[in-house]
């Protein structure tokens, strides 16, 4: 048990207190009563069995944060840090801060925040290794670092930045409640070290001593319906009508005048200078995501071509499994889904333990997504395999191979799609995403079938096939063009991060994002004439080239623009901006200032690596059987 | 469990497996808090956290606090004495023999071919207060050079001197209880939440049990300024025309304290007459402050039963620097509030033991508050050390700011750094520099070997740091506080008392004086000599000073008690045992914005950094809030300039340019900007720092800037860099 002092400053204890039986959002506050199995357990902190003696042990617990009188001194960071043994580059707990007003009516406020150990954890949901656990203890939301294999989706979804992946390790980390202290009727260290008065802590919906609010949002806080999160705050001082960010993210918070006075998530500036930051572009952290959904979205939908089409009377398709085109196009696609699936396994933090993603298929799309195109990657392999021979107990296994695919290939597709429908992130969280996956799968589909196709057969006696194929990639193509109209449509007119995200397509990334919708529409300009008018090599190799080029760097604009509802930074630390600019000045290379010199170290550190796997073979010593 | 998983996890959390908790005190600001370093079964300091009952800090740190013990792992340490023949050539390690001879030598050759005060020595606030009274006795007492001073000319100089001329001696009468009393208080240039975190809490915590009104004179909106029930906007350089408007209206609206303005003060006539020049209406147009706000505040405070002023930068570094200390004492003695609960004058000091070198390192004279000028005080000292007093000078010798310029002038060949770091802290950085290259010898003594300074070190002396070491230090409050040693310094580096011991036995005096090894003997001795003083300390000993997590000087030998407060009796330290009342005539001379330099340029901490970062760098988890410099700069004139937020701008002065990152906000004034003063090659290289008459401190808060845009930004962000060696 952590150690109480004899002198422990009565600041520092949790005050017991009445909690009403269910919070704002309807849910109990107490979260098993004392009959239930699951209490009276220990928690089994670094192998203390013992049972912590909180009277209000499994209660929600929650902070409370008054901003009208954080400082910003750092010290419930610093305290954090200091109890977690956290390296410079990563924190539970940040300080940033919104500001407003002209001199001398300036105001600032800063905002504290960590884990809100929320009722409805997105993160718990998304976590595909099942390292979350809410625990009915005091319902902090924990995460095991050795569960973890470092994929970062909870990074993704938790609208408040909580989780922390750390490049170096290769795995996430995240406030933890200090539950050691909780089990002895201390407050977490990050309150307890508060010199401002402002971060307290305690059973959620209650109101500390000398404090008269508890409200759900201050500005610069996202929306509370996506998690439900267990934080509450002050702040009663009259702000500025607007309140502007340190940070480089291209948002503001205006006071809704015809609405509640509520703030409301703005776009700082209408205009910027047009750039193409391909660069930052095509060298993004992102980029094993960009090869990967291309890969499996251009292989799951030549397959299906492949499969389904002949079903539908598409003959020429048909001819394709007689003509001795087979073999080779699946040759071609079993490489692309290899190498798409390899880039992904290997930008885990953990690649060894790439088994662990199937571990939450119960709530996790990115479970489900792995298991789907696990599942089309077996049965693909195995409808390749079994068309090597030419044998009547082939062909059946073939087709329960290519059942086996079929269904993996839609499930994983349509996980694909669903694991990006993130609130907290307004840019993915839209329709487009599936048309923009689907028309890959039908464009780029087409495509490597028409391109294998002409190099084995040649221009001539492909020419049916390719017009056919033509007008399905001239589907995809235009079921991409719609959906991105609308996006941008519908990303102008919600406002928000959505919007900011916009601003940059248009302008930081505004030449690139411009080449993708021209290259789109000469796309669907030379397939149309395809289809029409039949192909010969120069336009093929335009074609091929324009289609290549579109659907990387859409693929590449789609995560670097992506500005989740997280709050606001400061002007370095949580500033992406600064930390770009460390990473190009070089400041980055000195450890103390907690910028690490590269995004990411997907480096597989081999004798680690087989350590940790016998460990989970439990070969080896291991905390985490 | 809830949801999640089944089967219930073992949890780990990170463990740390304190062994025993060492009792020190925390070596940055003059807060004094308390700290309790954790070590491990190897000795090694693994955590911290404040003292419970240590009334200062009940418990709280603040971010440096909390990372101190991490101070003993940073890279840059000393690890052995360097030596070189000169500045340009490669350090060599040597012994500490052969470093402390070669010392010594060209102390004594320097000395004996330019004279005695050829040598000079510029020590610190950051020793201990028995290393502080040894390296006294060895540079009064061995070395002999009358050119001996501290850094703490740039900060609290100022408020010593403010303090002796308005109540005879140095000493701050007050304590952080006086917030718990305090009916108003006003806060000159201290922003207490970046500076002194700590004592912000205990003002905070006050406040929230028993609300009073807080005004906060700033130019510069900080949070305290928007917490504040008054801010007051000042024009910088300009709190005397505040303090004397009001005066001003205390005066004229009979609002003052007769009975106490009789009986424990002189000079009211003359202050009367001249505060009857500065009425609201004229103040106004000088200071910037509406002339309803000053009456408003006059009343607010001379009403209040008890109203205390406290102090920090904005008024000590400022060419009226004592000037202000002066002017906030008078306020506070029309209003009968010196020496009573909640009713103080209270400078809120800089450096950890800023006071222990005030009060006992001979800087500025000899121990215990003494003075060169008195022959009593030379024949007493010189008695207790066994030395002849005429080896003593009659007169105090120049003070840190004027070594400099007398180095540059060649009449100072040899200088000795103690724990400073002027290549980086020191106004005009150029002009340092030309200055030191001007050195026949230079020996820096620092726990860090990549301090700034040592690049035109001949000799560098490694030395430990903060609890490396043991002994006293006196905070804010007079409050005497116990540092106990917590593990050795780094591979050859010692502590400073040794280091002190060591090279005193290379002098001839350094045979006839006793210097004891251990700290606690040193006290001993500091103990004498101030029985009967006004610091008397002869009631404590380091044993009782950590019982009581730190004790209040004056503290007698027979007396039970420490002292919350000075002058609580009306009596003062001048011949007449009165206060004296001073007239401030206001002297425009500030170098004021005009239009080839239209912007105020100003400079201050920041929390997470302290003094030239030396040690608060190394650390990732306070250095990443700044890890470079960074300018406030208000949007309206940046825009004005074609300057964007997050891009370099050059600011130029009449001493030279600096480029520096901008930060855009409505913090400060269309014509001001501010500049963190931790980095070294920044603001400094562009700041005036005008010396105060009486103090001699640097006026680092008020000069002139341009700002420019800079084109080139990436070669912007390699000078830039460049200048963050570690």
């Amino acid at each position: 048990m952590f150690k109480v002092r004899k002198d422990e400053p009565k600041y520092a204890f949790i005050p017991d207190v009445e909690t009403p039986e269910k919070n704002r959002y309807g849910k109990a506050i107490k979260l098993v009563d004392e009959s239930d199995p699951r209490a009276g357990q220990s928690l089994n902190i670094n192998g203390d069995e013992s049972v912590g003696d909180n009277p209000n042990r499994y209660k929600q617990h929650g902070f409370h944060f008054t901003a009208d009188n954080c400082i910003g001194c750092h010290a419930c960071e610093a305290a954090c840090s200091e109890k977690n043994d956290l390296p410079a580059h990563i924190s539970f707990r940040s300080v940033g801060y919104v500001e407003g007003g002209s001199y001398p009516a300036y105001k600032r406020m800063n905002i504290s925040m960590a884990c809100n150990h929320c009722d409805d954890p997105v993160c718990l949901k998304g976590c595909p290794t099942r390292a979350y656990t809410k625990y009915a203890e005091y319902g902090a939301v924990l995460q095991d670092p050795d569960t973890c294999f470092g994929c970062g989706y909870c990074t993704w979804v938790c609208p408040y930045n909580a989780p922390q992946l750390d490049p170096i390790k290769g795995q996430v980390s995240k406030c933890n409640m200090c539950v050691d202290r909780l089990e002895v009727g201390l407050k977490p260290a990050c309150s307890s070290a508060c010199l401002g008065g402002a971060l307290e802590f305690g059973l959620i919906e209650t109101i500390p001593e000398n404090r008269e609010q508890a409200k759900t949002t201050i500005p610069g806080f996202p929306d509370t319906s996506i998690t439900h999160p267990n934080i509450r705050f002050q702040q009663v001082k009259s702000l500025p009508r607007e309140m502007t960010r340190p940070d480089t993210m291209p948002i503001k918070y205006q006071r809704d005048e015809q609405g509640e006075g509520e703030y409301k998530t703005k776009v700082r500036e209408q205009r910027r200078p047009r750039r193409w930051s391909l660069r930052k572009l095509l060298t993004s952290h992102e980029n094993a995501h960009i090869a990967f959904t291309l890969c499996a979205q251009t292989v799951i939908g030549a397959f299906l071509l492949l499969l389904l089409a002949p079903m539908m009377g598409a003959s020429s398709i048909a001819n394709i499994h007689s003509d001795g085109t087979l073999l080779p196009l699946l040759g071609s696609l079993f490489i692309l889904i290899s190498v798409g699936m390899f880039k992904l396994n290997m930008h885990l933090g953990k690649p060894h333990r790439f088994y662990r993603g199937f571990n939450n298929l119960k709530h996790s799309p990115v479970s489900r997504e792995i298991a789907g195109v696990s599942a089309f990657f077996a049965g693909f392999a195995g409808y390749c395999l079994f068309s090597l021979f030419d044998a009547g107990w082939a062909t059946v296994l073939a087709n329960m191979a290519a059942a086996l695919a079929l269904l993996g290939g839609l499930l994983g597709s349509y996980y694909m799609y669903k694991l990006y429908r993130i609130p907290a992130r307004p840019y993915w969280n839209h329709w487009q995403t599936g048309t923009s996956f689907a028309g890959t799968s039908l464009s780029l589909g087409a495509l490597v079938i028409g391109l294998v196709s002409v190099m084995v057969q040649g221009f001539t006696a492909s020419a049916t096939l390719i017009q056919l194929l033509a007008l399905i990639a001239l589907a995809g193509v235009l079921l991409e063009a719609v959906g991105l109209i609308c996006h941008a449509r519908d990303l102008k007119q919600k406002g928000g991060e959505g919007e900011a995200s916009h601003l940059e397509q248009s302008f930081d990334y505004g030449n690139s994002y411009w080449l993708r919708n021209t290259l789109l529409l000469l796309n669907s300009i030379i397939l149309g004439a395809i289809a029409v008018a039949g192909i010969e090599l120069i336009s093929a190799s335009i074609l091929l080239l324009s289609m290549l080029t579109a659907s990387i760097i859409g693929r590449a604009l789609f995560y670097v623009l992506v500005i989740p509802t997280t709050l606001p930074g400061a002007f370095f630390w949580r500033n992406k901006g600064f930390q770009e600019h460390a990473r190009e000045s070089g400041l980055a290379e000195m450890e103390q200032s907690g910028v690490l010199p590269r995004a990411d170290y997907h480096d597989l550190h081999l004798a680690r690596a087989i350590k940790e796997v016998k460990e989970d073979l439990g070969m080896g010593s291991s905390k985490s059987k | 469990m809830l949801f999640g998983r089944n089967q219930k996890k073992p949890i780990t959390l990170p463990e740390k497996k304190v062994e025993e908790w060492v009792y020190t005190t925390c070596g940055y600001c003059s807060t004094g808090c308390a700290i309790e370093v954790g070590v491990d079964s190897e000795g090694r300091g693994i955590t911290a956290r404040g003292v419970a009952d240590a009334d200062v800090n009940r418990g709280k740190l603040c971010i440096k606090g909390i990372f101190e013990y991490e101070l003993f792992n940073t890279p840059g340490r000393g690890t052995a004495p360097l030596m070189r023949e000169r500045r340009f050539d490669d350090f060599k390690e040597a012994s500490w023999d052969d470093a402390l001879d070669k010392t010594a030598a060209e102390f004594k050759r320097i000395q004996e071919k330019y004279g005695p005060d050829s040598v000079a020595i510029v020590s610190t606030g950051q020793l201990i207060t028995e290393e502080f009274y040894t390296l006294g006795k060895l540079a009064r007492g061995c070395i002999g050079t009358n050119n001996y001073d501290g850094n703490t000319t740039l900060c609290m100089a100022s408020a010593v001197s403010g303090y002796k001329r308005s109540f005879g001696s140095d000493g701050p009468p007050g304590c952080y209880d006086d917030f718990s009393h305090t009916d108003c208080l006003i806060a000159f240039g201290s922003n207490l939440p970046e500076q002194h975190p700590v004592i912000y809490w205990r003002m905070r915590e006050a406040r929230e049990k028993r609300n009073f009104p807080l005004i906060v004179v700033d130019p510069r909106v900080t949070m305290l300024a928007q917490f504040a029930d008054i801010h007051l906007a000042i024009t910088p350089g300009t709190d005397v025309v505040l303090l004397n408007a009001l005066a001003h209206v205390i005066l004229a609206e009979g609002l003052e304290d007769r009975a106490y303005i009789e009986t424990s003060t002189s000079g009211f006539a003359e202050f009367e007459a001249l505060v009857a020049q500065y009425d609201p209406v004229t103040a106004a147009k000088i200071c910037g402050i509406d002339e309803d706000t000053i009456r408003n505040v006059a009343r607010l405070y001379a009403k209040a039963n008890q109203a205390m002023s406290i102090w920090t930068m904005g008024i000590n570094q400022s060419t009226h620097g004592s000037d202000g200390v002066v002017g906030i004492n008078s306020l506070n003695l029309i209003t009968g509030n010196i020496g009573k609960p909640g009713g103080t004058s209270l400078s809120i000091t800089g450096q950890c033991n800023a006071m222990g070198t005030r009060e006992w390192s001979s800087c500025s004279g000899l121990p215990g508050y003494r003075v060169l000028e008195n022959p009593e005080h030379r024949q007493e000292v010189a008695d207790f050390w066994g030395i002849d007093p005429e080896f003593f000078p009659k007169q105090r010798g120049m003070a840190q700011t004027d070594i400099f310029p007398a180095i540059e002038t060649g009449q100072i060949k040899a200088l000795w750094l103690v724990a400073t770091n002027p290549m980086t802290s020191m106004p005009n950085t150029a002009r340092i520099r030309k200055t030191l290259e001007r050195l026949e010898f230079m020996v820096v003594q620092d726990a860090y070997a990549d301090v700034e300074s040592n690049e035109y070190a001949h000799v560098y002396l490694p030395a430990g740091l903060w609890a490396e070491k043991e002994g006293v230090m006196t905070n804010t409050e007079r409050r005497v506080n116990l540092i106990k040693n917590v593990c050795p310094p780094p591979g050859e580096a010692k502590a400073d008392l040794w280091i002190f011991n060591q090279l005193a036995k290379r002098f001839d005096n350094g045979k006839l004086i006793n210097f004891p090894e251990s700290a606690s003997d040193v006290f001993d001795e500091m103990r004498e000599l101030s029985k009967g003083r006004f610091l008397d300390i002869s009631g404590m000993s380091h044993e009782k000073i950590e019982q009581s997590r730190g004790l209040q000087w004056p503290m007698g030998e027979t007396a039970e008690e420490d002292s919350a407060r000075l002058y609580s009796d009306g009596k003062f330290n001048h011949a007449d045992g009165k206060a004296k009342l001073i007239p401030l005539p206001y002297i425009e001379n500030n170098e004021c914005p005009d239009d080839d330099y239209p912007f105020w340029l100003n400079s201050g901490r920041v929390v997470e950094h302290f003094h030239t970062r030396t040690r608060t760098g190394k650390v990732g988890n306070q250095n990443k809030f700044s890890p470079t410099p960074y300018m406030e700069m208000n949007p309206d004139a940046a825009r004005e300039l074609g300057i964007e937020h997050m891009s370099y701008a050059r600011l130029t002065s009449r001493r030279g340019d600096a480029v520096v990152l901008v930060q855009l906000t409505q913090r400060v004034p269309y014509n001001m900007v501010f500049v963190p003063f931790h980095f070294h090659e920044c603001v400094n290289r562009v700041s005036l720092g005008l010396l105060d008459p009486h103090s001699r401190q640097p006026a680092f808060k008020q000069s002139a800037v341009r700002i420019e845009s800079v084109e080139q930004q990436a070669a912007a962000a390699v000078t830039n860099r460049a200048a963050r060696s570690f």
